[in-house]
Order: C-alpha cells, then sequence, then structure tokens
C-alpha cells in the first residue's frame, strides 16, 4: 500500500520542482505605432456570438484541403444524420412550383427556343440533322414496334409508369447512340465524353428561409430564454435531392455560362419566399447523411455534366384533378430540382459546400421525354448558399429556361415514323454541338494544392480511414444500433400524464438530454486487441481516428 | 415496440378482463316494472327471443387488387403442354461444360482459332485516345461507379460462423453492363460512320431456341446483354482444312442432358425478339455477361471455367434460328468484366441428332484478360496491367 502511494507520488514531485531560469519577455521593437491600431469591436450580443461562432465552421470546411474530409465535416455536427426534407426527382406534389423556385433559389423562365448562345452552331446542326433524321425515325419505329422485349414489373409503382419508363429508356439510349456517332468527327469533345447509364445523383443543402413548424415553436416555449424574443428565430433546414437520369454525359470541361456572372444579381430574377412549412405541403423529412454524389467518386477527370435525359413517367401517376397547366408546372419543377441537384453535387467536387459559394457559374442542359414528347431545359448554377446568414443577404440566383413538351414526331403508322418535327430534333443536337470550354480562372479555389481527393494523401492510415469513413457515412447503411426514440407508451405516461413519478429517471428526456444533439466523433474509436498492437510494448488501445476538424 | 410491454408496466389489461369478470355474472335486480306493466295490461316480451335467430353470414368478397394475379401453374395454364421440355436458362450451366454443349449443339470445336480476317483486324493498331477511354471505362465499371448495394457475404474457410461487415460497392451486374457498353461506345466512336448507322445495339433482350434431340425436347432460354445487329447477315471466310478439331466427345456415364430440368409451361416455337419486317435485323454479335452471383449449378457448387466456355456455346447456338439454306455466322463474346472469351459460331445444320453427318463450327479464343486487378487499392484507385490486344479484338469483331 506504502509502496504503491509512494511510486505514485514521484510524478507529482516535478511540479513542486522550483524553476530555476525564466525568460524575460521579448519587447517589441514597433510596440508603438503613429496611428492607433485598435482591435476590432465585436458584436457581444447573443446573436453576434452565435454569427461569428457559424462563420468559423464556413472557414474551417474552406479551409479542408479534400472533397471528401469536406462533405465529413457536412455531417459532422450530427451522430444519427440530419432530419433532410427529401427532394425526390420523380414525385412532385400539387402546385409544388413556388415551394421548389424558393428552395433552390431559381428564376424559371418559359421559352419557345434556345437561348442566342446556341445560334453560333447553326450550320453545323442542319448538316447532322440531315444526317440523323431518318435513322432517328427508323431506331423509333423500331423500339416502338420492331421488337419484342420482356419486362419486369416490380409492384411497388404504376405498371403504365415503369413501362413508359421502360421503352424511354431505351429510346434515349439509341437516340443518343445515333447522335453521338454521327458528330464524334465533327465536334472534338464528343470522343472523350463518358456516357452513364441511370447513375445516382444525390445533393445536399441548406435552408435557411421559410417559416419556423409549429413543432419548433412550441418546444422553444418550454424555454424562458427561447420564449422571450427567439421564438421565430430562423434556423437550417437540411435538404436532400435524390434522382436517377436515365443517361448522362459528362465531360473534363464546364459547359459556357449562358449569361454573364455578373448578371446573376439581377433583381428582375429574385423568386418570392415561400413561407410554409414543407411537410405542410406534401414533403416528408427523413433522418440521413447529408450526401453530394453527381454520378460518380471524386478523383474522376470528367467531372462536369453536358446533358442528362429524365423520364417524365411520373405524370400518369398523378392525380387528373391536378390537371393539365399543374402538370407542366411538375416537368418544370423536375427539372429545376435535377439540374440543381446535379449542378449542386458537381459544385462539392469543386471545393465549394453549401457554407462557402461558388466563385464561378456552372451549366447544364436536361431533357425530359417519353420517348415521343421532349422538353428542354438549360440551367445556370449561380449561387449555393442559401443558409440562415445568406438566404436574405445573397443577391444571386439561379436561372432555368425550359420549353414546353414538343413533340418529335406525331404517330408511328404502319411501321413508319409520320410527321418527324425537325425543330424538336434540332434542339436537341444543338444540345450535343454545345462544346464546353476552358475557363480562364481557377476551378478548384478551396482545395489543396497537392492534395485534392483523398487518395492524394500520402499518410498511409490518414487516407484508409478517410475513404473508409467516407464510403460508410455516403452509403447511409443502416445503424446496428438503432436511433433513440420516445416509445408511444412512455409519451403518455410519463411525459403526457406523469403516472409513473415514483420510477427512477433513467431515459433521457427525463434527465433533459437531447440525444440527437450528438457530434459525429462522439463515440469510442475502434479497440485494438493485445496481440495486434506492435511488439514489445505498445500503449495505445485504440485506432486513430482522423475526423476534420471543425 | 411490443405492446405487451405497455400492458405489463400498467397492468391496465388485468384490471379491465377482472372488470369484464365482475361485471358478467351480475344478477339483474327485479325492479318491479314487470309487475307495474302486466297490471297496466301491457304486454311484456322477453328480450331474448329477438336475438334467437342466426346471425346473417355474408359472402366474402374476392378482392382483385391492383395487379391481375398470374395464373395458377397447373393442368389448365395455357402454356401447359403434356411433353416436358428440358430447359437450359441464362442463371443455369450445363454440369459438363463445354463438352455437353458441344454434344447438344452437335459442334466441334477450333480452339485457339479465329477467321483470319478478325486476326488481321485485331492486329491494327489503335490510337493512344482509345485505349485512355478503355482505361478510363475500366476505371468507371470498377472504381469510380457510385452504385452501393450489398455485395456476395464474406466467408473465412477456418471459422465459417464468423459474421464479416457485409460490404457494399458495386454489383457484377451493374460492372459488367458499364464496361461492355463502354467499350461498345468506344468502337462505334472510332470506326466508320457507313459501318455504324447500318447497325443496332440493342441492350438485355430475350430470345429462346426449342428443338428435338433424339427424342427428347430442348429449349435454351437466353439473355443477350447486348445485341449488335446488321443490315446483312454475317459472313466470314472459312478455310476448314488443315485446322485441329476438337471432335464431339463421349460423355458416358453421364447423359447430355443431365443438370437441364424438364419443364410443362413452355411455347413450343423458337423466338427471336426482332420483327422480320426489320431492315437491320440480322444478328452480327453477340455479348453475354458472367455474373457470379446469378449464375449457378443446380447442385450449389462452384461455376467451373469450363461450363463458362459452355454458357458461350450455347448461347450462340439459341441466337441462330432460322432456315437453313447456307452456313450461318455470328459472333460471340462472353466476359466476366475481366475475362473476355470470343467465339464465332458457324451454323451448318439444326439436325442435332447423333454424332455423325454435317456438323457445326465453334472458333474460339478463350480466357483474353483485359487487366489484372482494378480497385481501390489503399484508398487510390488502381488499374493494374492493363492488356491492349482485348480491345483489338473487339473492335475487329464489330467491325467484320
Amino acid at each position: 500500500m506504502l509502496a504503491s502511494s509512494g511510486q505514485r507520488m514521484i510524478p507529482k514531485l516535478k511540479s513542486f520542482t522550483i524553476r530555476r531560469f525564466t525568460q524575460p519577455a521579448i519587447s517589441e521593437q514597433n510596440e508603438y505605432t503613429d496611428v492607433p491600431n485598435y482591435p476590432p469591436i465585436l458584436d457581444t450580443s447573443l446573436q453576434g456570438r452565435k454569427q461569428r461562432k457559424r462563420e468559423t465552421l464556413y472557414e474551417n470546411i474552406k479551409a479542408l484541403k479534400t472533397v471528401e474530409e469536406k462533405q465529413i465535416a457536412l455531417n459532422m455536427p450530427r451522430y444519427y444524420g440530419w432530419p433532410c426534407i427529401m427532394f425526390k426527382e420523380n414525385s412532385v406534389p400539387y402546385n409544388a412550383m413556388p415551394f421548389v423556385q424558393y428552395y433552390t433559389k431559381t428564376y424559371f423562365k418559359s421559352i419557345h427556343k434556345l437561348p442566342d448562345t446556341y445560334n453560333n452552331t447553326s450550320t453545323l446542326t442542319d448538316t447532322v440533322l440531315k444526317d440523323v433524321k431518318s435513322h432517328i425515325e427508323d431506331c423509333i419505329a423500331f423500339e416502338n414496334i420492331g421488337i419484342e422485349r420482356k419486362i419486369e414489373i416490380c409492384s411497388d409503382l404504376r405498371v403504365e409508369q415503369q413501362m413508359e419508363d421502360l421503352k424511354t429508356k431505351e429510346i434515349v439510349k439509341q437516340i443518343n447512340r445515333i447522335i453521338m456517332n454521327n458528330i464524334t468527327d465533327k465536334v472534338p469533345h464528343i470522343l472523350s465524353t463518358q456516357v452513364d447509364y441511370e447513375p445516382r445523383h444525390e445533393a445536399f443543402w441548406f435552408m435557411g428561409g421559410g417559416a419556423v413548424p409549429r413543432k419548433v415553436i412550441n418546444w422553444r416555449k418550454q424555454y424562458p430564454w427561447l420564449r422571450k424574443d427567439r421564438l421565430n428565430e430562423a434556423f437550417d433546414k437540411p435538404v436532400q435531392y435524390i434522382g436517377s437520369p436515365m443517361l448522362t454525359l459528362r465531360n473534363n470541361l464546364p459547359l459556357r455560362p449562358i449569361i454573364p456572372y455578373n448578371e446573376a444579381e439581377n433583381p428582375e430574377f429574385k423568386v418570392n419566399e415561400f413561407e410554409y412549412v414543407p411537410e405542410s405541403v406534401g414533403y416528408v423529412l427523413e433522418h440521413r447523411y447529408g450526401t453530394n454524389i453527381p454520378g460518380f467518386w471524386p478523383g474522376d477527370q470528367d467531372e462536369f455534366g453536358l446533358l442528362s435525359y429524365h423520364g417524365r413517367g411520373h405524370i400518369i401517376n398523378r392525380k387528373e384533378s391536378f390537371g393539365a397547366e399543374d402538370n407542366l408546372e411538375a416537368l418544370h419543377c423536375q427539372a429545376i430540382k435535377s439540374s440543381f441537384g446535379w449542378l449542386l453535387a458537381q459544385a462539392n467536387y469543386q471545393g465549394f459546400t453549401t457554407y462557402n459559394d461558388i466563385t464561378y457559374p456552372l451549366t447544364t442542359q436536361t431533357v425530359i421525354t417519353n420517348g415521343q414528347l421532349l422538353s428542354f431545359y438549360v440551367y445556370q448554377l449561380n449561387t449555393i448558399t442559401m443558409n440562415i446568414d445568406a438566404v436574405n443577404t445573397n443577391p444571386k440566383h439561379n436561372i432555368c429556361y425550359g420549353t414546353k413538351p414538343m413533340e418529335l414526331y406525331e404517330t408511328i403508322e404502319d411501321g413508319k415514323v409520320k410527321g418527324l418535327n425537325e425543330d424538336t430534333l434540332k434542339m436537341l443536337i444543338q444540345f450535343y454541338v454545345n462544346a464546353p470550354v476552358e475557363r480562364d480562372h481557377e476551378l478548384k479555389p478551396y482545395l489543396g494544392d497537392e492534395e485534392q481527393v483523398v487518395a492524394d494523401i500520402e499518410e498511409d492510415e490518414r487516407r484508409n480511414w478517410l475513404e473508409a469513413t467516407y464510403k460508410h457515412i455516403v452509403s447511409n447503411r443502416p445503424k446496428h444500433v438503432l436511433m433513440p426514440e420516445i416509445y408511444l407508451w412512455e409519451k403518455i405516461y410519463k411525459i403526457q400524464h406523469n403516472t409513473r413519478f415514483f420510477e427512477a429517471k433513467k431515459r433521457p428526456f427525463e434527465l433533459g438530454i437531447n440525444p440527437f444533439k450528438r457530434r459525429l466523433d462522439e463515440h469510442l474509436p475502434p479497440y485494438i486487441p493485445k496481440v495486434l498492437r506492435p511488439y514489445p510494448k505498445c500503449r495505445k488501445k485504440f485506432e486513430t481516428m482522423y475526423y476534420p476538424k471543425i | 415496440m411490443k405492446l405487451s410491454r405497455v400492458l405489463y408496466r400498467q397492468h391496465i389489461g388485468f384490471m379491465f378482463k377482472k372488470h369484464w369478470l365482475v361485471q358478467g355474472s351480475r344478477v339483474p335486480i327485479d325492479t318491479g316494472v314487470e309487475k307495474y306493466l302486466k297490471e297496466k295490461g301491457i304486454k311484456v316480451e322477453d328480450a331474448l327471443e329477438f336475438i334467437k335467430e342466426e346471425p346473417r353470414t355474408f359472402d366474402r368478397i374476392s378482392v382483385i387488387g391492383a395487379y391481375e394475379p398470374p395464373l395458377p401453374l397447373n393442368e389448365n395454364h395455357p402454356e401447359y403442354k403434356e411433353r416436358p421440355c428440358l430447359t437450359l436458362k441464362s442463371t443455369n450451366v450445363l454440369l459438363e461444360g463445354i463438352n455437353q454443349a458441344q454434344v447438344l449443339t452437335k459442334t466441334i470445336i477450333a480452339e485457339d482459332q479465329l477467321p483470319r480476317r478478325i486476326e488481321e483486324l485485331a492486329e491494327l493498331p489503335a490510337p493512344k485516345a482509345i485505349h485512355e477511354g478503355v482505361k478510363k471505362a475500366i476505371l468507371s465499371a470498377n472504381v469510380f461507379d457510385t452504385e452501393q448495394k450489398k455485395l456476395p457475404k464474406k466467408k473465412d474457410k477456418e471459422r465459417p460462423a464468423y459474421n464479416f461487415p457485409r460490404i457494399l460497392g458495386i454489383t457484377d451486374r451493374r460492372r459488367n453492363e458499364i464496361l461492355t457498353n463502354r467499350l461498345i461506345q468506344l468502337i462505334e466512336k472510332s470506326s466508320d460512320i457507313d459501318i455504324t448507322q447500318n447497325k443496332y445495339v440493342i441492350n438485355n433482350v430475350e430470345h429462346r431456341s426449342v428443338f428435338d434431340k433424339e427424342e427428347e425436347l430442348i429449349q435454351f432460354q437466353d439473355v443477350s446483354n447486348i445485341l449488335v445487329t446488321s443490315n446483312k447477315p454475317l459472313k466470314h471466310d472459312l478455310d476448314t482444312s488443315d485446322v485441329p478439331f476438337i471432335e464431339i466427345p463421349d460423355l458416358f456415364p453421364v447423359k447430355h442432358t443431365v443438370t437441364l430440368p424438364p419443364e410443362h409451361f413452355y411455347e413450343e416455337k423458337s423466338r427471336y425478339p426482332i420483327l422480320p419486317s426489320v431492315l437491320k435485323k440480322y444478328p452480327h454479335t453477340t455479348w453475354l455477361h458472367f455474373n457470379e452471383t446469378e449464375v449457378n449449378n443446380i447442385y450449389e457448387t462452384p461455376v467451373t471455367p469450363a461450363q463458362i466456355l459452355g454458357r458461350s456455346l450455347t448461347h450462340a447456338f439459341t441466337e441462330d434460328v432460322k432456315d437453313l439454306h447456307e452456313p450461318i455466322h455470328l459472333n460471340c463474346i462472353q466476359t466476366d468484366g475481366k475475362r473476355f472469351h470470343f467465339g464465332v459460331f458457324e451454323l451448318n445444320t439444326l439436325n442435332v441428332d447423333g454424332n455423325d453427318g454435317t456438323k457445326n463450327i465453334w472458333y474460339c479464343k478463350n480466357d483474353q484478360i483485359l487487366y489484372d486487378s482494378s480497385r481501390y487499392f489503399s484508398g487510390m484507385p488502381s488499374l493494374d496491367n492493363y492488356n491492349p490486344k482485348v480491345y483489338g479484338y473487339i473492335n475487329a469483331f464489330y467491325n467484320c
């Protein structure tokens, strides 16, 4: 007993030893200046302090060097993921346009012909049109009546919707094949362009505007410091887009912007605020990690989208009472959501996030089709920040130009396509001929010089850990231990009616703990079994974790 | 949450049960109303008289549901036939592999031998940009695609009961689809426009061939993952002299129909998916994917390389179903995403009885490896030992 306490005392003795040498503080040569140099006056109010804290977070994320680390950093504050408002590509509720426009900050302009930037390729387009016209007619007739396909129907969607989407998919593949083969030797960018079938598109951002839900207000009412004047304080609502186009083209260079970047601040493009709570207009919340995926992992060279084809089978699934006008708006909504989602994910791979706005515009082209009707959309992404600090101060808006659905042909009679609409086909070819160009500014200002993706990191252990963690987070696989939950009986007998006051208070809500307020790194690191520790002696029991420090 | 848990906590259910018991055994109290009413001359009826009748029963309504249910598989099914048809599906393999396929299709094999024109075309060097494109396609299929679906369970032979964490990644089906479609796109982009305009490229079409062999009905049901068709039939100039053929083997003691399960529901006619009115209807090259997770032996043993080769031959045979005036040729490429098997099938006869007379010929070049490995190696995308020769063959198959 004595011996052991004696041993313990030895390290303590160190602190009692007297420091013999002291160093005088180095006196600065230029301690005095002619003009008084005051530190900045900081806003010390609660709001000011909170804002400063948020701004350091934005700066910290900006300073991270790799794409994957930034994506992990977006999810750092929540161990169980964010309660996201789900934007699904294939479901558009009634009258969704104002909501979608506000949540993507997009000004929509209806057009009949493509913007003027497309006009300089008209001679080339005409020659291509002449070449491919008959072949496109053939392939449409072939896909519609010339082939018997085995159709696999799953039971969770309407049969008509699935049939239409399946047929469209094949027609789109054929049309894409014919046009691509024809223009490969006429336009240089086509050879290096990659074609993806049904890629995975996901995008995540924060929206600071809109109304505060009743549930949040009620929760705030129980705390006196919130009840007083912070009941309606805005907060960041996480939004997640999920979609899967039928076919996409992407290249290593970005498309030319349609309008100059400074034009994005034009007050004409302002969209109205949508004041209602998303759940009240038909959107659902889902707990998940935020993901930004434009159809490939970071590190692929071809990271700018050119064109994406989407199906419109979901229109069949809408109620008849919605009417034709709302169906048209649903198509516009689908185009805005998918274009914004894809471009935002691409912007994230360039090192921008929902906290750090893009420094240059990005453009994409979208086609929504069912094989016969085609609607064309051109989208320019000007801004991606709409969190609580930016939603009212950021003057930039995104712009979407879109046409009505146009017929590619009238009917199919006796195995031949009748009445092919050349204008429609011409627009489609214009999308293909529109060449991406090299930009004269830096594309990745917020990424490192040497390290831009995790694969560039030299330290083996850190690279492997980050790679595995990133893939684990974006997979959104179900957790081994379920999320904390207040059971219904607890709500009735413990919260609403205090019938069990005699029991020991052990559950989080009885102890005043919010279990969802847990950071991603608040868990025990993986244990290293003794046999696996390095020989001869190693006291390190747990593996190192490399979560980004923000 | 289990409901019983709440009940146990509150014991409220027990209280209700008790309450019913107590209330159920109550003795009615005589209030004297009956006597009073009788005095007044009002008739009193017993309440039990009214509930004497049996409760009315209702017929069950048959709910149709959102979809028409499939017809039951019995004798009344429209496709039911008395005579069983021995069926080989694309998810099954032959027990004896290539040897059994030879017997079934009456084919002799020219191993490691392809038509001269294909060999000549395969020698032509491709530009560097094309090979870069192939490398991109391989990386896309194995590394950069973002599918995260459950892969087959990992097992350790030493401790088979141990459960590893389930790995998510690119499934073999998706990997093969991406790789083969990208390769076809690259070839078409680099080919002459006159060649590509006379061809169709179709994905996932089903076809079946039904034929008699030695008084047994046999059916091959197959899916062509990519089918290239052209506007005129494929022709190869083949010189059969001085080619060492592998003759049709004797399978004894195994019968040639082993592992072909008999089926009673089938169509008696062979079927080719493209209608005869279409101009570009002639099959040119067919691509077959070998997806490890989908193709199995019916006896659950792992699929052997010879069985994989057998698939190519039966697949090519299925594709060729027509009246024969002259030999029909067809190119076939099978791949599992890494290994490529090339074959050219020459159909000379549809009479597959016995081992004598005219025979079909299968020219093949097997086990061409496109690359050694492509994956995330230690957190970095990697592609080892890319073999440019394979692209030459694929290109030659398309352009011949």
